[in-house]
């Protein structure tokens, strides 16, 4: 029979490395399977400056490695690889992975999210051909161009005034109004002010359309009116939706598809926990992220040692 | 192992980074071409991938032959460079 780990987490984000960081400080031999980056989206964000610790702010690639390493110092080894389906038999649960089946005593999973799509005409066609996710990764093509960003929270504004050291012009289109921090709202002022960003309140994507296999215009609906604005690209950034897809029909998802955890962060099925962005009732933010993963990896030694975990 | 490999990045990229930690850990040496810091390869990066998007990473085998990946997709990677 193959080795039974104790712990395995499922994902490398803020909270999956802090509960690294506490189980293997405790000599809880843990295995951490990334699917992407290491870091999740906070390794793709430009700069965080909320979280605790930095009062310059940090890189999220920064904050990212220095996770991973602190997580290895202690001996967390991080594996490459999708889990897809987990099923459990008297106390193991096995993990099926890309790379082949895992066996182990618990799961955290801190999967965390992605980058919900607008759905709407030309948004699949033109993807990574005018249609981005990822600024941090994709921006330095808009180099003097004229992009669009769409959404009105923390993400959106971040993201758009970070395209600003690339693009000469960005439209930021809102489908209501900015829902940002104040924080980041007087940042943009000064972008506003200054006009390399134009806002659009009350305004939604219709198409994304295009010539030659690249993105050169958006149809949106400004207050009612619909029109035609040429841009080279566009940057989407309208919320976040989890991927439990692979855990359906197993551990209880709420009806958004985020994972329903009691107070000690353990979901229907015992031995298995969830933390951060893809528990259901999480914050989005990374220092409760990574809150999050310390207190499962209490309650995960806690299981582990066959204590009645506290309900209070 | 490859000729050679070469990687299209730029300096915020996460997926970038993950690329080059893969290869390296691996032992797989590489070219890095910095799209921050010679914009003027842009075009190149978008000739041989079709897309507007970083890290490419193109694997030149033993054979000649080629292989353009894009992003951190260890599903192409990890045999390209076998």
């Amino acid at each position: 029979m193959s080795k039974v780990h104790d712990l395995i987490i499922i994902g490398a984000g803020p909270a999956g490395l802090a509960c690294a960081i506490y189980t293997t400080r405790e000599y809880i031999d843990t295995v951490v399977f990334e699917k992407g980056v290491i870091g999740g989206l906070a390794a793709v964000t430009d700069v965080i400056d909320n979280y605790p610790g930095f009062p310059d702010g940090v890189g999220g690639l920064q904050l990212s490695d220095a996770l991973q390493k602190q997580a290895e110092r202690f001996g967390a080894k991080i594996e490459f690889g999708e889990v897809q389906k987990i099923t459990k038999k008297d106390k193991v649960i096995t993990l099926h992975t890309t790379d082949g089946d895992y066996k182990t005593k618990t799961v955290l999973v801190a999967i965390g999210s992605e980058y919900k799509k607008l759905d709407v005409p030309g948004e699949k066609e033109y993807y990574a051909r005018g249609v981005h996710y990822c600024a941090t990764c994709d921006g330095a093509f808009y180099k003097d161009k004229e992009i669009a960003v769409v959404g009105g929270g923390n993400s959106a504004i971040q993201e758009s005034i970070f395209l600003t050291r690339y693009a000469k012009k960005i439209e930021l289109l809102v489908r209501s109004t900015i829902k940002a921090s104040s924080v980041l709202q007087k940042e943009l002022q000064k972008y506003i002010d200054e006009g390399k960003i134009v806002v659009h309140l009350n305004t939604s994507v219709k198409e994304i359309k295009g010539e030659n296999g690249l993105v050169n215009s958006v149809v949106i609906n400004e207050d009612g009116k619909e029109e035609v604005m040429k841009v080279d690209g566009i940057f989407i950034f309208v919320g976040l939706i989890p991927n439990t897809g692979f855990l359906k029909d197993y551990v209880e998802l709420d009806n958004i598809g985020l994972i329903k955890t009691d107070k000690n962060l353990m979901t229907n099925v015992p031995g298995i926990f969830a933390a951060g962005d893809v528990r259901s009732g999480a914050t989005l933010q990374i220092a409760s992220a990574s809150g999050d993963g310390a207190t499962a990896a209490l309650r995960i030694r806690e299981f582990l040692e066959h204590k009645k975990l506290a309900t209070y | 192992m490859p000729k050679s490999v070469t990687i299209f990045t730029t300096n915020t990229c996460g997926y970038c980074s993950m690329v080059k930690k893969y290869l390296s850990n691996k032992g797989v040496s590489y070219k890095e071409v910095n799209l921050d810091d010679e914009p003027q390869r842009q075009q190149e990066a978008l000739a041989l991938s079709g897309v507007l998007t970083v890290p490419v990473t193109v694997v030149e085998k033993t054979d000649d032959s080629r292989e353009v990946i894009v992003g951190y997709n260890l599903a192409k990677l990890a045999p390209a460079i076998a």
